[in-house]
């Protein structure tokens, strides 16, 4: 008995998670990780790492206040975002997300604005600022002054936000059952590895527009801890293949059995295992291909999120095959990733106007701070 | 299924409702169609027939599909459409169609086989814990609902079902799904889906009534009874008969030939 079966008449159900979904898990990701990478330099004044870690900081704020965007433009009603504080519902990940993204963004913020306050008075009395931005720069410096106590405290809250964020967003996802592929503990692990190697990668992009960063101690630096990563991620993949192709783990096994027939899917795996090698190929043996490295840890975290995201919507619960997703050009798709980036630019813009980006990087503020 | 038979062991409802009552709203088509001259001559005599049935004390409703008796005509499906103004491109029931052959018998013809879809109103639902504002919930009579004030359209229960039965409608934003036809069975009328099926596949009624034909006929069936996904653990409260093992979670084999096309947005 051999049957073959053709659906022929069955509803095919769209992604109800839009792009929006795959940008928001994007950027809060890199913007925690850009965060972690902040801290060395910024609280544990470790030598060397003070440009970089400011340059983290610059891209941990652009993707912390591009995100929320985002996500509110994933929902459906939203209009109603205030819904998630009128109606707390403890058994529902999303529903404590709600409240870790403010805690998060509030000690991001602080911590922002305490590290950066010395900077910005450098900046009004002797950057060139046209009269009314070295007024505002001034305003915002709001005398300049180092607290170090605060930073440290603003920090400690960013830092147990970030925590909060990580966790939520992983077992947000993680605990959908009725998705094999997203039913897995490792999906967590995966997300935090690569929003970290994604961290990095801002860091080493954004690094390039600041000479006094970009010299080959920092990007050494930056490469080696790129490298870590990227060995940490080939790790848990081979884990998660290994449990699916054991039958050690009968959800990974269903996910496997569910996807490994399809050839777009093995090419899909065969690319992520692939730059992660090229990656970490790269960040050991030409550690100052800073940019590109960079770019391919960007890239692989983007990657790793539009293929769980998209990807896993694509599986039918219990039609036969596959749905195909096809990128609308509006709000619903291109236009929705293309706007979250032009966000992020904006911002970018906004923000390096008042602070530029060879400031924040050089390590000649370091002995104002 | 078996703890769902004993589970209502509470004490049945003793109250002598009006007999037409419990027998409309426990009934397949057919068997509504028969008791309608009691329920007319019922609803003269008695005003209360005009309180709603579906707040009837203790009933859980449930629904049984005999797939044997389905001829995959779709005509539940064009009745809920128009029943809950289902957008074009969604749907909140429909009978999967399939087309199966037996490879080592190249001169059998293909055989078909249909399978209606519905929400399950699962007694464990996976929907409900997720949602983050509280608008999905189950109601004392077993309905699986969307508090469409309250829903953020999120989507997180469309990705927490096990069965693809939950979707986005797209003119309200939000979260949408068969809700059994909870507005006419609180005006003591079947769902849209079982009073139109051809076949009588679709035989509605209340769980915790021993006597009621659902129940009868879930008995009847013994082990033929079957749920789709046992393995998930939800507890589902739509009950196939004639469901093949292959049908039963996700289904292997080519997909689908015909799909509706996607709606303006």
């Amino acid at each position: 008995m051999n049957p073959t079966i053709v659906e022929t008449v069955n509803v095919a159900r769209e992604v109800a998670w839009l792009p929006w979904a795959v940008q928001y898990f994007f950027l809060i990701g890199l913007s925690y990780g850009a965060f972690l990478i902040s801290l060395p330099g910024i609280v544990g004044r470790r030598p060397g790492w003070t440009g970089i870690s400011r340059l983290a900081l610059l891209g941990a704020l652009l993707c912390g206040l591009t995100a929320p965007v985002a996500l509110l433009a994933d929902l459906h009603q939203p209009g109603r975002f205030y819904h998630f504080y009128l109606y707390f519902t403890p058994s529902s990940w999303m529903s404590w997300g709600a409240f870790f993204i403010p805690v998060y963004l509030t000690g991001l913020i602080l911590y922002a604005w305490l590290a950066l306050r010395p900077l910005l008075a450098q900046q009004a009395a002797d950057g060139n600022l046209s009269p009314r931005l070295a007024a505002l720069c001034r305003t915002l410096a709001y005398g300049g002054h180092e607290s170090r106590g605060a930073l440290l405290a603003a920090a400690a809250l960013a830092f147990v936000g970030a925590a909060l964020v990580a966790l939520y967003t992983g077992m947000e996802v993680m605990v959908v059952q009725a998705r094999p592929l997203w039913d897995t503990p490792l999906l967590p692990v995966q997300f935090v590895v690569t929003a970290l190697a994604g961290g990095i990668g801002l860091t080493l992009l954004l690094q390039r527009f600041a000479p006094a960063a970009a010299g080959a101690p920092e990007t050494l630096r930056l490469a080696r801890a790129l490298a870590a990563t990227q060995l940490l991620a080939l790790l848990v993949g081979a884990v998660w293949l290994a449990l699916g192709l054991s039958g050690l783990s009968p959800s990974h096994a269903q996910a496997l059995a569910q996807v490994a027939p399809s050839a777009s899917w093995k090419l899909t795996a065969a690319w992520a295992a692939g730059s992660a090698a090229l990656t970490l190929w790269l960040a050991l043996r030409h550690p100052g291909s800073g940019v590109l490295i960079g770019l391919l840890a960007l890239h692989s975290a983007w990657m790793m999120r539009w293929t769980v995201f998209i990807g896993g919507q694509e599986v039918p619960k219990t039609g036969a095959g596959f749905y195909q997703y096809h990128l609308p050009l509006g709000h619903e798709g291109l236009l929705g990733i293309v706007g979250t980036f032009g966000l992020w630019i904006a911002l970018f813009v906004a923000l390096t106007a008042l602070l530029p980006v060879a400031r924040l990087g050089g390590e000649n503020g370091r002995t104002n701070i | 299924m078996k703890e769902m038979r004993n589970g209502s062991g509470e004490p049945p409802v003793a109250a002598p409702n009006p007999h037409a009552c419990a027998e409309s709203v426990s009934a397949s088509r057919r068997a509504f169609l028969r008791g309608i001259p009691v329920l007319t001559v019922g609803a003269v005599a008695a005003p209360a027939l005009a309180e709603a049935p579906g707040a009837q004390a203790g009933a859980h409703w449930g629904m049984l599909v005999d797939v044997r008796k389905c001829i995959g005509c779709q005509a539940c499906t064009v009745a809920c459409i128009h029943e809950n103004a289902v957008p074009e491109g969604s749907f909140r029931t429909i009978v999967s169609t399939y087309s199966v052959k037996q490879a080592d018998d190249a001169a059998q013809p293909a055989g078909t086989y249909v399978l209606p879809r519905l929400c399950n109103h699962c007694d464990n639902p996976p929907c409900i814990p997720v949602c983050p504002v509280g608008a999905t919930f189950k109601r004392a009579d077993g309905l699986v609902l969307v508090d469409g004030e309250r829903c953020v359209g999120c989507a997180y229960c469309v990705q927490a079902c096990p069965y693809d039965a939950r979707f986005i409608n797209h003119e309200t934003g939000k979260a949408d799904k068969c809700t059994f036809c909870g507005h006419r069975l609180d005006a003591g009328l079947l769902p849209a889906c079982v009073e139109t099926c051809v076949g009588g596949a679709r035989i509605f009624g209340d769980l915790n009534d021993p006597e009621g034909e659902l129940r009868r006929r879930m008995k009847a069936a013994g082990s033929e009874l079957k749920v789709l996904k046992p393995e998930a653990g939800t507890k589902p409260r739509v009950f196939y008969i004639g469901l093949d093992e292959r049908f039963q979670g996700k289904v292997e084999g080519q997909g689908a030939l015909w799909k509706p096309e996607s709606h303006g947005g």
